[in-house]
């Protein structure tokens, strides 16, 4: 039997059609829903028809949105398929009604589909919508299975108040700052370091502190300086080329003959290139150049008049290295030689042998000893007067581990040698006393027929001083 | 056989039909708080009499051990964050449950006149024209900015943003709209599951 169920309302008429599940029961709830129909007068002339379907999804449509209304948070849809009925907020105080409404019985498709059917509701309109499903619901001799389902939002299915571009805008403007900053720091060109003078030597910035003599001579005089230049320079130059050897005094010297050799002719070789197309001396040119390990120039001085004077006409300005930090005394090994440019057009290069010694025999190796110190009181006075010695002269120093050193004495107490026991002290020997408490005397000559003594010295790098007999304390 | 107690008074059965949310403790959230007493402002607003409505409603439906008279009812209505005398006290899920079934009660007795000023504030609005046009809507909006006013502190940033009678009107008509909600059938248990919307875990 088909029963008819009716919720009429001002603005809202919704009539159930179904088959009762007792025929004769007047007031039997319906077994099955055939059809739905949803009059709204006054706000649209259409129907809205359709199955259980339809009924359902504009009961929780309505639900939803009143829940929405009275709370102000929305509720996201749940399910996959998209609803048949929506209801949005419109302009002002309008609701729209949102329906898609598909012919029964006939399967989806591109040309049958209809455009959604967009339902104007004021908010009285749409209570009565709400009144008349909330009567359906509960109705309970109706739709017994179709009851109320109320249920407040989940916090996570809030959706934020702010949209997620507001929220990504503060984050997006910082990574386009960042970029745009990169962006411009790629034009900076990077900083170029120049190396600062010393103090001492800041006052007079014009002048090149490390190798006076390629830097004296006016450049603009041209490639033959007069004399009178040169005479005027020559005082000026004098004690800065002093102190330009002074420099390189203190560095070890290289005792391998077959370094010296090789540096000797590469030497040569590469003055012999570079003077080439000078034009010719009317004497014999000769300077003194202080050679490092690798070939290097590291400094020249002239050995005689002439040479001062013609000294822009030969290649050593050019092929002398500039060494970064001028006061910094050189600690690699060098190799003198007196390079000749003769009128001829050669380039004689000899090793310096000499005043060469004087450096760096002091702390070259030491030979073994042969007439040592038994006297062990004599050892001990030696041993306390070397430890007075050094500790009178001793600096803080910037060593790093500690500094050994074997120093021999003579009988007398002088300092004839010493000896860098590792890395360390052959690097900072300059630092120490060591070089200034060597007796020049005594070193020249070794002599090997007079008693001497080792004594290990060690500088530890708490600035602790040690000094110990090198055999070990006398029984 | 004697008892040395009463015995413990039943909550009452109207309050059944609403079902505990699941809150973590037995307190309401702060928009609900909130939205109770503004609800109950603007039945203020409509009904000169409210007031007294709200208590006779309470005494009607039993529900006198959780509204207790006149001041437990402004202590409640006083969880409010937004009042100038705002209680530090909780309102406690049974006392909310109460409020709901007093405001919808009281929204189903206005329903005509809610009906009828949302309909014609429908109307001024769709011929542009201003609420002061209609005279019963006038007087209802009037007299909400005036009840807010007195009653809301000023200092408290969700005040401010009612600051200008433009801001005030909008509110007093969306309460308005929702009233009108609330008076339906299933009224109170929609209010009720709206309080704690986005508070459920």
């Amino acid at each position: 039997m088909t029963v008819q169920r009716q919720y009429t309302l001002p603005h809202c008429n919704l009539v159930l059609e179904g088959l009762s599940a007792d025929a004769n029961d007047p007031l039997s709830p319906l077994a099955v829903l055939m059809n739905a129909e949803c009059h709204l007068p006054g706000a649209t002339d259409a129907t809205l028809t359709g199955g259980r379907e339809f009924l359902d999804s504009l009961v929780a449509a309505v639900s939803r949105y009143a829940q929405q209304l009275l709370s102000g948070v929305s509720s996201p849809h749940l399910g996959t398929a998209p609803p048949i009925v929506e209801i949005k907020p419109g302009e002002g105080a309008y609701h729209h009604l949102i329906v898609h409404q598909q012919p029964l019985r006939e399967p989806l498709s591109d040309t049958n589909v209809q455009p959604p059917l967009d339902v104007k509701l004021t908010t009285v309109q749409f209570y009565d919508l709400m009144e008349a499903v909330d009567q359906l619901l509960a109705d309970t001799q109706t739709l017994p299975d179709l009851t109320a389902q109320f249920q407040a939002v989940s916090r996570r299915l809030v959706q934020p108040t702010e949209p997620v571009v507001q929220r990504a805008a503060p984050a997006a403007l910082g990574a386009a700052v960042l970029a745009a900053a990169g962006l411009a720091l790629f034009f900076v060109p990077p900083p170029e370091f120049e190396p600062t003078r010393p103090g001492s030597e800041s006052a007079t910035p014009a002048e090149s502190s490390t190798n006076p003599l390629e830097t004296s001579p006016d450049p603009a005089a041209g490639e033959q300086p007069t004399e009178q230049d040169n005479s005027s320079t020559e005082p000026s130059s004098d004690p800065t080329a002093a102190a330009d050897l002074e420099r390189l005094k203190t560095a070890p010297a290289i005792a391998d003959a077959a370094t010296i050799a090789l540096l000797q002719s590469d030497v040569t070789r590469r003055l012999q290139e570079a003077w080439a197309d000078a034009p010719r001396p009317r004497g014999d040119l000769a300077y003194r150049m202080v050679v490092s390990e690798d070939g290097d120039i590291l400094g020249y001085k002239y050995e005689n008049d002439l040479a001062l004077a013609e000294v822009d006409n030969t290649p050593l300005p050019q092929l002398t290295f500039v060494p970064v930090d001028a006061a910094e005394p050189v600690r690699e090994q060098v190799a003198q030689f007196i390079a000749t440019f003769t009128p001829a057009g050669e380039v004689v290069v000899e090793p310096v042998d000499a005043p060469a010694e004087t450096t760096a025999a002091a702390a070259a190796e030491l030979s073994t000893l042969e007439n040592k110190i038994t006297d062990g009181d004599r050892i001990r006075a030696l041993n306390s007067a070397l430890y007075d010695d050094i500790l009178a002269e001793l600096e803080p120093l910037s060593a790093s581990e500690d500094l050994q050193f074997r120093v021999r004495l003579a009988e007398t107490g002088d300092v004839v040698g010493y000896e860098p026991l590792n890395a360390a002290a052959g690097l900072l020997a300059a630092e120490t006393p060591l070089p200034g408490l060597v007796t020049a005397s005594d070193s020249a000559a070794p002599d090997s027929d007079r008693n001497q003594a080792d004594f290990q010295v060690v500088f530890t790098e708490g600035g602790v001083l040690q000094v110990s007999p090198w055999d070990g304390w006398p029984q | 056989m004697p008892v040395n107690s009463p015995p413990a008074p039943q909550p009452p059965l109207v309050l059944d039909t609403l079902d505990n949310p699941g809150l973590s403790n037995d307190e309401c959230p702060r928009r609900a708080r909130i939205q109770l007493d503004l609800l109950l402002l603007a039945i203020e607003a409509l009904d000169l009499s409210g007031g007294e409505a709200m208590l006779a409603i309470s005494r009607e439906l039993a529900l006198e051990g959780l509204v207790k008279g006149r001041v437990h009812l402004w202590l409640l209505r006083g969880t409010n964050p937004m009042r100038r005398y705002s209680q530090r006290r909780p309102l406690q899920v049974e006392e909310a449950k109460a409020l709901v079934i007093i405001i919808c009660t009281l929204a189903r007795r206005l329903t005509v006149l809610v009906r009828q000023l949302l309909v014609g504030y429908q109307q001024l609005a769709d011929k542009q024209l201003s609420p002061e046009h209609h005279f019963r809507l006038a007087d209802y909006l009037s007299r909400f900015r005036s009840h807010f006013r007195a009653r809301m502190n000023p200092r408290r940033a969700g005040v401010i943003a009612y600051s200008t009678d433009e801001k005030l009107d909008e509110l007093a008509i969306q309460l308005l709209q929702q009233l009108l909600l609330c008076a339906g059938v299933l009224g109170p248990q929609r209010l009720w599951s709206s309080l704690f919307d986005g508070e459920v875990s």
